[in-house]
């Protein structure tokens, strides 16, 4: 580990970072969860992804978001649940630039199916840069957080 | 790959396994509301993608020359619109928010050699015949104009026994 890594405020500076996106991801799955219809919809206009795949991708992504979001907030297998976070921000951002390069005049389905309300826009893209960014503090340099990742590997030094 | 990162990538593989669990069985449990796995058909996606449209200026209907030599009238109203009142004086060209005006109608209006376009439309809020207006000027024809209030107003100035109507 290097020394960049070892520090121990990582920890204390990932705890605001941790709470803010497990609780954004805690608060995007919710209606996902509970509309997946909607959210079907939402994923289908992005036009990305083959029909086939469109359902699966509706029911399955919410409860990553819910478990990851859950996982962070507790820090529990906390770079797992920050890795799959950011793969997740990855993929939107790249489904968001592609919506805007292809001209569509879509809302970003990021939170609810929200129509025209929050449409997408490169403002979108840098908000979901700034979460990834997050995320990736998070994965490379909270090796001992705050919460029960912490808990257990006090247990298991002890 | 070191032990941290190959653990990492496990709990992160069961993460996914759990999630797809929890979502197949939450599915299948809520019945009304459940979707299929596999969507049976393709979903009506409907994204507006930007359209050119141009400002148009409204006339009143007893400002259009009808029968003028050099003056065309449209119909921008759809066929089951028309089945209440429509006039032989206007061409119907048929507005509709999905689909554009295709390239053939707007070849034969623009080889009508008309100097003046004039829409109308059902009348309404937006209505029809303004926004073909608009998209007409927008894909390059100029003198594009709409006439306000729709039908009720044109059908008012054509036949003043009936009075104005609303839409």
């Amino acid at each position: 580990m290097s020394r960049y890594t070892a520090w121990r405020g990582h920890a204390w500076l990932a705890l605001p970072l941790r709470l803010y996106l497990g609780g954004v991801f805690l608060l995007a799955c919710s209606h996902k969860i509970l509309h997946p219809s909607s959210f079907a919809l939402d994923v289908a206009t992005y036009q990305l992804l083959p029909l086939e795949l469109i359902n699966l991708q509706a029911l399955v992504l919410p409860w990553v978001e819910l478990l990851t979001g859950l996982m962070l907030v507790l820090a529990f297998r906390t770079r797992a649940a920050a890795l799959l976070i950011n793969a997740m921000m990855v993929m939107f951002i790249v489904a968001l630039v592609w919506a805007l390069l292809q001209g569509l005049d879509m809302g970003c389905g990021c939170f609810a199916s929200e129509g025209g309300d929050d449409p997408i826009s490169w403002r979108t893209i840098v908000r979901d840069s700034i979460w990834l960014a997050m995320g990736l503090y998070i994965q490379i340099f909270d090796r001992r957080p705050l919460g029960l990742d912490r808990l257990f590997m006090r247990r298991n030094d002890a | 790959m070191r032990g941290l990162e190959k653990a990492t990538l496990r709990d992160a593989g069961i993460v996914v396994v759990l999630s797809v669990l929890a979502a197949l069985s939450f599915n299948t449990l809520r019945g009304a509301g459940s979707i299929p796995l596999v969507a049976r058909e393709a979903y009506r996606i409907l994204v507006p993608c930007p359209e050119p449209v141009g400002e148009v200026e409204l006339i009143l209907a007893s400002e259009v020359r009808w029968g003028g030599a050099r003056e065309l009238v449209l119909d921008a109203r759809l066929v089951q619109e028309r089945r209440v009142w429509a006039t032989d004086q206007a061409l119907h060209v048929p507005f509709d928010f999905l689909e554009p005006v295709s390239d053939e109608t707007l070849a034969e209006l623009v080889a009508s050699n008309a100097a003046r376009v004039v829409v109308f439309g059902d009348g309404l809020v937006p209505d029809s015949g303004h926004e073909l207006a608009r998209e007409l000027a927008g894909r390059g024809m100029v003198n594009v104009f709409s006439v306000e209030g729709g039908w009720p107003a044109v059908r008012a100035a054509l036949e003043p026994g009936n009075g104005e109507l609303q839409p």
